[in-house]
């Protein structure tokens, strides 16, 4: 039976109100950057004149910007294959029915409460050389006999700073890997001990294809959101020390809101933009021929 | 036998997971010792986990001296506002994506995919010009008003909380209300008699969800507001570390567990309904 309301008129005044926000919250600052990417302005926000792509190709020959862009590779990749790896073992352990479960679901869940910035803050203190609990922690087990200056290099702060990213994206992955799993049904699972599979090619041959779309959902989204992650590279050592640990975000926030160059910090947000949004083609893209296959 | 089974194997699970849950724990065991460590005990060299002398009025002293109250009062201001502004225009629209059908359904699911791939630290150049160009009644401008964030957070909330809503809804059987329509049920009638009280559930959910969002957000409130008055929890806490020349951790680790202790709650008690809700998301 059909609704009884029916006609497009109806669903788009359904619509519309989370379309007209959507539209009025992206479109203005959209247009903004676009305009004062090819501007120039002074740090007061003062226009000055057209520019033409000077911006750009300010942002693009500054030497720090190549290394910028590098490390955004490196943490993407980094966080985001760090959580998967993490989070598939972590979901199966706890997948299984074991005494305390429901507390270790919690404490696994945990640092995604804790939000970004606190989490950052409390790190920065733990790293810290001299008074910090972590050099405290590794000197009382024996690991190290001297303090570990963590976040004064900047390649040994970023690689703190990747572990935190992994860290934090781990609760968010195990939810996703959790719900794929508990749609499996397991009478496959008994199918395959009578046919005397072992373990390993249980996982091999029935796990992680059932898990597939979801590790595959889990890589996509954490690749946006840790691509455009502030807080723990902000909070922990502002992209220093001498820009050592800079990612775009950060960058371009270092540019438009510290060094007083909104020209170029927008030239930034545009060309993240488009790195964005042929992500999102290619991942639209991919999805199409999925569900064609499977259809087929 | 059986029974012993069960033990071994929680003793595998808990001992593989033995790495994860010191990891997880360790900064909030550092964030708990640090918060009840006298302010002589913080920079001592070598440091130690466990104050000699516990200093529980380390909170009250943080309450009086960083304006915390304030700060968890705009924090919840913000957040309630924002969820309410989500939820409002998310609900009917959720509605039409997951009981009527018509052209640009596709489109429209294309499109929010897209603005939940664009995040506000991407715009946040944009949208502090955005918001110092509008002008607002105190004579100046939407920068520096909480305002200018409820609407940010209000508009980025609302690609999650439709999808999510979304999946939820489609997975209430049809039957109710088709039923409530045989018995001369008018539409409108329907949906708040038999459809709304059904997805209840759903939408607390996500507006759970959206206001911890809101609640722990940082780049947008750290460029929007300027003043102390207006400042959030996560800006609030931010500014006791950035730019001081001797940052009193202890007052830092206190106002963290006071601005982290209420949402950890809120999402243990949550966490078990956000594995059903994107279970039933991700399954189509």
């Amino acid at each position: 039976m059909q609704n009884p309301v029916r006609g497009p008129a109806l669903a788009w005044g359904l619509i519309a109100p989370s379309l007209l926000l959507t539209i009025f919250i992206l479109a203005y600052p959209l247009s903004t950057l676009v305009f004062q990417s090819v501007h120039d302005i002074s740090r007061f926000g003062l226009l000055r004149a057209f520019n033409g792509l000077d911006n750009f190709r300010t942002v693009f020959t500054d030497p720090v910007f190549a290394h910028v862009v590098w490390r955004t590779v490196q943490w993407t990749v980094c966080v985001v294959g760090g959580a998967v790896l993490c989070a598939v073992p972590i979901a199966l352990i706890l997948q299984q029915d074991f005494y305390g479960r429901g507390v270790a679901r919690t404490i696994v869940m945990l640092p995604w409460a804790v939000s970004l910035t606190m989490t950052a803050i409390v790190w920065t203190w733990s790293f810290n050389g001299q008074y910090g609990m972590v050099n405290a922690s590794l000197a009382m087990v024996g690991v190290i006999q001297e303090p570990i200056n963590w976040l004064a290099d900047g390649q040994l702060a970023f690689w703190v700073e990747v572990g935190v990213g992994i860290l934090v994206s781990i609760p968010f992955t195990v939810t996703i890997f959790l719900g794929g799993l508990s749609s499996v049904s397991q009478d496959i699972y008994e199918a395959a001990d009578i046919e005397g599979a072992s373990r390993w090619r249980q996982f091999r041959r029935l796990t992680l294809p059932l898990l597939k779309p979801f590790i595959h959902m889990a890589i996509v989204l954490n690749v946006i959101y840790v691509f455009n992650s502030f807080p723990i590279i902000w909070i922990m050592t502002q992209g220093g020390p001498d820009n050592a640990t800079h990612i775009l975000v950060t960058w371009l926030y270092q540019l438009g809101f510290r060094m007083g160059r909104p020209g170029e910090a927008a030239a930034i947000s545009l060309v993240m933009l488009a790195l964005l949004l042929a992500f999102t083609v290619f991942y639209l893209r991919l999805q199409k021929r999925q569900s064609a296959k499977a259809a087929a | 036998m059986i029974r012993s089974d069960k033990l071994v194997r929680s003793l595998w699970c808990w001992l593989l997971l033995l790495p994860l849950v010191v990891v997880v724990i360790f900064p909030l065991a550092v964030m708990f010792f640090t918060a009840l460590k006298p302010a002589s005990e913080i920079y001592v060299y070598p440091a130690r986990w466990l104050p000699q002398q516990w200093q529980w009025s380390n909170f009250s002293a943080m309450w009086t001296q960083t304006g915390f109250g304030r700060a968890l009062l705009n924090s919840l201001l913000v957040s309630l506002c924002a969820t309410v502004l989500t939820i409002a225009v998310s609900v009917p629209s959720a509605y039409a994506l997951a009981r009527l059908k018509f052209r640009g359904q596709g489109g429209y699911r294309q499109f929010l995919l897209i603005t939940q791939m664009i995040s506000p630290v991407l715009l946040v150049v944009g949208l502090f010009k955005m918001a110092a160009s509008l002008p607002w009644f105190d004579g100046g401008n939407m920068t520096d008003s909480r305002l200018s964030v409820v609407i940010a957070y209000g508009a980025f909330g609302i690609a999650f909380a439709v999808w999510m809503m979304t999946s939820y809804f489609e997975t209430i059987p049809r039957d109710l209300e088709e039923s409530a329509w045989l018995e001369g049920s008018g539409p409108v009638r329907t949906v708040f008699k038999v459809f709304l009280p059904l997805a209840l559930p759903a939408m607390a959910v996500t507006a759970l969800v959206t206001f911890v969002n809101a609640w722990n957000e940082f780049a947008v409130v750290y460029t929007l507001i300027r003043s102390t008055e207006k400042q959030t929890l996560t800006v609030l806490v931010t500014n006791m570390v950035a730019g001081q020349y001797v940052v009193q951790w202890e007052l830092v680790m206190a106002a963290a567990i006071c601005a982290v202790v209420p949402v950890a709650i809120l999402f243990a008690w949550m966490q078990r309904y956000m594995v059903q809700g994107l279970t039933a998301g991700s399954v189509k």
